[in-house]
């Protein structure tokens, strides 16, 4: 048997072994603790701000403006995924960012929404009226 | 679960039709895996264009099943190799598979781009009813990249049309169908060239490289719809068969369809082929010109045209199927975050830094010992053969690098989110053509090198 074709037997069982994944084959072996951690894998920054988001939904028309206020405006430390969030369980309204990738107040959002959707931060309910609160957070209508 | 297992049913029914009018030949694995591929292109360009009502959809559909179905049953038929028996092997891909379908469907898709994009996108148009441009256009949503192809998000939608309502709960089913259809074309694309077993091995190595981990993302359906264009194109090259020019033509304008990576693929095979038919003009140019030359001239290097327009216009059905998106793209000003403005600039400023930044790829390189088992294949097997695969595959990561030089965003960011799904987009042919070259040698021996030097010859 030539060289060449030693090593390409070689080539090709390395192509082979070298591919297999090892975790994926233990995934039936770890299925329930593994749905749990991806079902929390979204949201585990804040894990009940889901729970919030519905709540909004659920007292909120399609078309409505909704802005969204959370602990943090701070685009990469949790706003930019408070806002995405926002607007993956609020399709339908037109959600607005309080903040930007260079982390500046967008204020003009905060005047121009019908609605404020405030997640564990206060907010003054000078004008105001609460139309919902749970989950940790308060819906407020201009 | 019901919506998403009735929506792969049906889409794979729509796309049988289709598939004979492009291939009366077709049958088997390969019918069935192109059939959900075509099925899943057509969803997407009806959805695209009909208003977004299912008695219409499902009209519209049978419409085009129907005039698929006559076009298919006036072309002679012409058997075709499409598949082997099953061998033991194929348990082992089986059980690959079933392991993925188990990931794949886990939980409610996890990731951040499935809700950020491509999710977020299909489940607003589903709510408005069809594409929302507005949301597309408002300055607030470009982070939902507006710019990316649609053919992923209304996949998603035809899956909600058919539920009635939006759910993220088992789109993951949908990932395991784009690879299963890869994998049925693959498979029977190799059984036209070498035996039971290695076909079914390498099924079996391709079950890991065309599942995607990254559910719910484009990557899926690009590795599907991109692998198979450039398997069938590689097929067509070496058989001039005109059935694998329209399946490798329709298949990368699809491909096109799910990323912007699919369009630059378009265009690597675009130049690739311009770059064989080049050669191959040359060469035989050279040829006619030796037999004619008089004794002591050199010989002319000129390429004839005519053969590189005629490999290019088999390509009409790609541009055509990706004009759509583009036409649509501009007309709303969608802008693209990698080409926007100063990217030349970027570029050019980055260039001083292209060791780190390759250095910075080497280390992020997602299953590295197989890329150094891929090049040893490459350095064993007869090159010339697989010109083809070869330098579409430089070429996209070429197009792959210079992106990250002209990216807006932090380098480093960039490639640690996005490089190793870039190299699984362009993993299936490549290791395809490697694997089939090995096993020839393997099960050739001396005579594969006698192979070699004939094909290089040529």
């Amino acid at each position: 048997m030539s060289a060449r074709r030693i090593l390409a037997i070689a080539a090709l069982a390395a192509l082979i072994i070298l591919r297999i994944e090892p975790r994926l084959l233990s995934v039936p072996f770890h299925r329930p603790q593994l749905a749990r951690a991806y079902a929390s894998f979204a949201d585990r920054l804040w894990p009940e701000y889901p729970r919030f988001l519905e709540g909004v939904r659920a007292h909120t028309q399609s078309g409505d403006s909704i802005a969204v206020v959370v602990p943090t405006f701070d685009w990469d430390r949790g706003y930019s995924y408070a806002y995405y969030r926002a607007s993956y369980f609020l399709t339908g309204r037109e959600v607005l960012p309080l903040s930007d990738s260079e982390n500046h107040l967008q204020l003009l959002n905060f005047r121009s929404a019908k609605y404020i959707a405030a997640w564990r931060t206060e907010v003054p309910r000078a004008h105001f009226t609460v139309v919902w609160s749970g989950a940790g957070g308060v819906l407020l209508r201009r | 679960m019901a919506a998403v297992l009735i929506a792969i049913l049906s889409l794979t029914v729509l796309g049988i039709p289709i598939a004979l009018a492009l291939d009366r030949g077709a049958r088997g694995p390969l019918l069935i895996g192109t059939a959900f591929l075509y099925g899943s292109g057509a969803v997407f360009l009806i959805l695209l264009f009909v208003p977004w009502k299912l008695p219409l959809i499902v009209g519209v559909a049978l419409m085009l099943a129907v005039g698929c179905w006559l076009l298919a049953v006036q072309k002679r038929l012409r058997p075709t190799a499409n598949g082997q028996r099953p061998t033991i092997v194929d348990l082992a891909t089986l059980i690959s598979l079933a392991a993925y379908a188990i990931y794949a469907t886990l939980a409610p898709l996890w990731e951040w781009d499935f809700w950020a994009i491509w999710g977020l996108k299909a489940r607003v148009f589903f709510e408005h009813g069809g594409i929302d441009w507005r949301f597309l256009e408002s300055r607030w949503n470009a982070f939902a990249h507006p710019d990316y192809p649609l053919l992923v998000p209304l996949n998603f939608d035809f899956v909600a049309l058919i539920g009635g309502g939006w759910s993220d709960r088992w789109l993951g089913i949908l990932f395991i169908a784009y690879a299963v259809a890869l994998l049925l074309i693959a498979r029977a694309l190799a059984a036209r060239e070498t035996s039971a077993l290695f076909a079914a091995l390498l099924t079996f190595l391709l079950s890991w490289i065309a599942t995607s981990r990254f559910i719910g993302l484009a990557e899926g359906a690009l590795i599907a719809f991109g692998g198979a264009a450039v398997l069938f194109i590689r097929d067509a090259l070496r058989r001039d068969d005109a059935a694998s020019w329209r399946h490798g033509a329709v298949l990368l304008g699809l491909a096109a369809n799910c990323k912007n990576e699919g369009l630059a693929l378009l265009v690597a095979v675009t130049i690739a082929i311009l770059l064989l038919a080049w050669r191959t003009a040359a060469v035989s140019a050279a040829g006619r010109a030796a037999s004619r030359r008089p004794e002591g001239e050199t010989p002319s290097a000129q390429p004839a045209r005519t053969p590189a327009f005629r490999m290019l216009f088999r390509l009409w059905p790609s541009y055509a199927l990706a004009a759509p998106w583009l036409i649509l793209r501009a007309m709303h000003t969608l802008g693209s975050d990698i080409v926007g403005s100063h990217a030349a600039a970027r570029l050019v400023a980055r260039l001083r830094f292209t060791p780190q930044i390759l250095g910075y790829l080497a280390t992020k390189l997602y299953h590295p010992w197989f890329w150094v088992a891929i090049l040893v294949g490459v350095i064993l097997m007869p090159r010339v053969r697989e010109r083809f695969v070869l330098l579409v595959t430089a070429i996209q990561v070429v197009f792959y690098i210079s992106s990250y030089f002209a990216t807006p965003y932090d380098v480093r960011w960039h490639i640690g989110t996005s490089w190793p799904r870039l190299t699984e987009q362009i993993a299936v042919p490549i290791a395809f053509v490697v694997f089939l070259a090995l096993a020839e040698i393997v099960r050739r021996g001396e005579d594969a090198r006698d192979a070699e030097a004939r094909s290089e010859q040529q």
